[in-house]
């Protein structure tokens, strides 16, 4: 068993040599392929991610003036907690503020110690408001008009989010609808070139194919290399794909640095590549692989009919 | 072991018959010579025994497979019990003749053992053991026949299809292939050998069958070479 999967596998290779250019070409356009995938999915994931993390961020900031009273404050914030748009409601102390901006500029010292120097807590307390629908934001803020709040509130923040994340949804529509465009049109291509290589193959092999069926050759013995063939265009197609990638995010991740200082959008890419790298692999493999085989098949099914 | 029975073969291209309502039994052990002249259809009928083509009309049984029930996935195995020695040989130019050998069994899903230890036998058998490593441009029209034999017979098959095997052999060539023949045929194999060698019919003095035009004219048991 072991030694036939072995004569196969080896009879695949040999074809996959052989075939010198037609293999080449196709493991380009495998690769092509691939790397069009990927970096929509990437894309895709990242943008995705981009909006989460928007809509995730705190809708509406009230700061508090330091005179404010403790009941009062509570009275606002169980107002807003029985409210059926709002989410969650957060106090913010004076203390919790002050930490908040010295973590946010712990690597800039100066900006950190300025709060240090004995003086009175400047921040000040606050409520954050999430709500469920940035839409229904504006329907909120009369009630931090009203009379008897009117005098502990300093002031009210509020983002405007939806634009943003309407805009996003836009861009990841289109980024989709492109993607998908794209990689139909580059696995058409490899389908073609693929099953074009493969019957090639077939031809060359015409005569040889013939006398392992008169011998008595299992006929699995005979479509096994090519099928094999297919399978190692999806391979390396991934190898090279996934080379071609990291290189791509590496010098990308430098420009960005040097334009950025310390900026490192290629290497947070490149790590998140590397979190999900068995996932991409699996997937790249199992895309390319289907795309060979299914070449594969259909060029055998043709021009290896008759027994 | 062989029977054809009002056996009718005409190619999808033509109109003309290639075999025209034939009928021949041979038994187990024989050795049996067709005769015919270029185009009488003595190719056609070892191509149906082989089951490489199919017959138009007529019931064709082979060792008691009756072929119009044999199944698709069960012809490589009648292939490996019928050995076949082609008019044009059929070696594959890139492989050595150990190889060209071997592959008939690696194809076949033998294990390299068996494999290591037949291919010898074989080789000694027609007579090659020191030429197992030439390519087939390397060899001579009647070294190139006895690969070709060889790997007939690596299956050990009960029956062995020459079909012209010393067309293009002078006449000691052709003979040593003969005798190689004769002895396959001692062994208990049925050998079935096509030719419009007038020598070697009349020599061999074996059962002999004549076609003419896609059609059984002689069948002898003893027969001499029966064409002008
Ligand atoms: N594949 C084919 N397609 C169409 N016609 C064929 C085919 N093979 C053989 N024929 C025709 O069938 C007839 C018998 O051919 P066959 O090859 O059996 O003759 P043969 O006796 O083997 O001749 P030769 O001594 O030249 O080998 C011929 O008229 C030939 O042209
Ligand atoms: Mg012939």
């Amino acid at each position: 068993m072991f030694t036939t999967f072995y004569r196969l596998i080896k009879t695949g290779f040999t074809n996959f040599l052989r075939n010198g250019w037609l293999s080449l070409a196709s493991t380009i356009i495998m690769t092509l392929t691939l790397i069009t995938i990927s970096i929509f999915l990437i894309l895709n994931i990242v943008l995705t991610q981009g909006i989460q993390t928007i809509q995730d961020k705190i809708d509406i900031s009230i700061y508090l003036s330091d005179s404010a009273k403790g009941s009062k404050v509570l009275d606002l914030q169980k107002e807003l907690s029985n409210n059926p748009d709002v989410k969650v409601v957060k106090y913010v102390s004076k203390d919790e503020a002050k930490q908040r901006y010295q973590e946010k500029f712990a690597n800039n010292p100066q900006l950190k110690e300025s709060l240090d120097d004995g003086g009175d807590n400047p921040l000040p307390a606050s409520l954050e408001i999430k709500t469920y629908n940035p839409d229904k934001l504006s329907t909120l803020l009369p009630m931090f008009e009203q009379e008897k709040y009117k005098n502990m509130i300093r002031k009210v923040s509020y983002k405007e989010n939806k634009e943003v994340i309407d805009r996003l949804f836009k861009a990841t529509e289109f980024i989709k609808k492109i993607g998908w465009g794209l990689a139909a049109a580059f696995i058409i291509t490899s389908l073609i070139i693929i099953f074009n290589t493969i019957r090639t193959a077939i031809y060359t092999h015409k005569s040889e194919i013939e006398i392992m069926k008169l011998v008595g050759a299992n006929p699995w013995f005979i479509k096994w290399p090519f099928l094999i063939e297919g399978i190692l265009y999806g391979i390396f197609g991934t190898i090279l794909a996934l080379i071609a990638i990291s290189i791509t995010l590496r010098l990308l991740s430098v420009s960005f640095n040097t334009y950025f200082g310390s900026g490192d959008t290629g290497d947070q890419v490149l790590g998140f590549l590397m979190k999900n790298l068995v996932t991409l692999v699996v997937l790249m493999l199992g895309v390319g692989i289907t795309i060979g085989v299914t070449s594969s098949s259909i060029a055998i099914r043709k021009y290896l009919k008759k027994s | 072991m062989i029977y054809l029975k009002d056996v009718t073969k005409v190619y999808d291209k033509s109109k003309k018959k290639a075999l025209d309502n034939i009928s021949v039994h041979i038994k187990p052990k024989e050795f049996v010579i067709f005769v015919g002249l270029s185009g009488a259809g003595k190719s056609t009928l070892t191509k149906l025994v082989t089951h490489e083509e199919e017959p138009t009309s007529g019931k064709i049984t082979v060792g008691g497979i009756d072929y119009s029930k044999l199944k698709k996935k069960d012809v490589p195995y009648l292939r490996r019990k019928i050995g076949v020695v082609f008019q044009d040989f059929k070696l594959l130019p890139k492989k050595t003749v150990y190889e060209n050998i071997s592959y008939a069994l690696e194809v076949a899903g033998i294990s390299n053992k068996t494999i290591r230890s037949r291919v010898p036998q074989v080789l000694k058998m027609v007579g090659l053991e020191g030429k197992a490593k030439r390519f087939p441009r390397e060899l001579s029209g009647g070294e190139m026949q006895r690969v070709a034999i060889a790997r007939a017979l690596i299956h050990e098959p009960k029956i062995l299809i020459a079909d012209e095997p010393t067309g293009n052999l002078d006449p000691k060539n052709a003979w040593e292939i003969i005798d190689l023949l004769l002895k396959v045929n001692e062994y208990g194999t049925t050998v079935i050998l096509t030719t419009h060698n007038k020598e070697i019919v009349n020599t061999l003095k074996k059962r002999v069958i004549t076609l003419k035009g896609g059609k059984l004219i002689k069948d002898q048991e003893v027969g001499r070479y029966a064409l002008q």
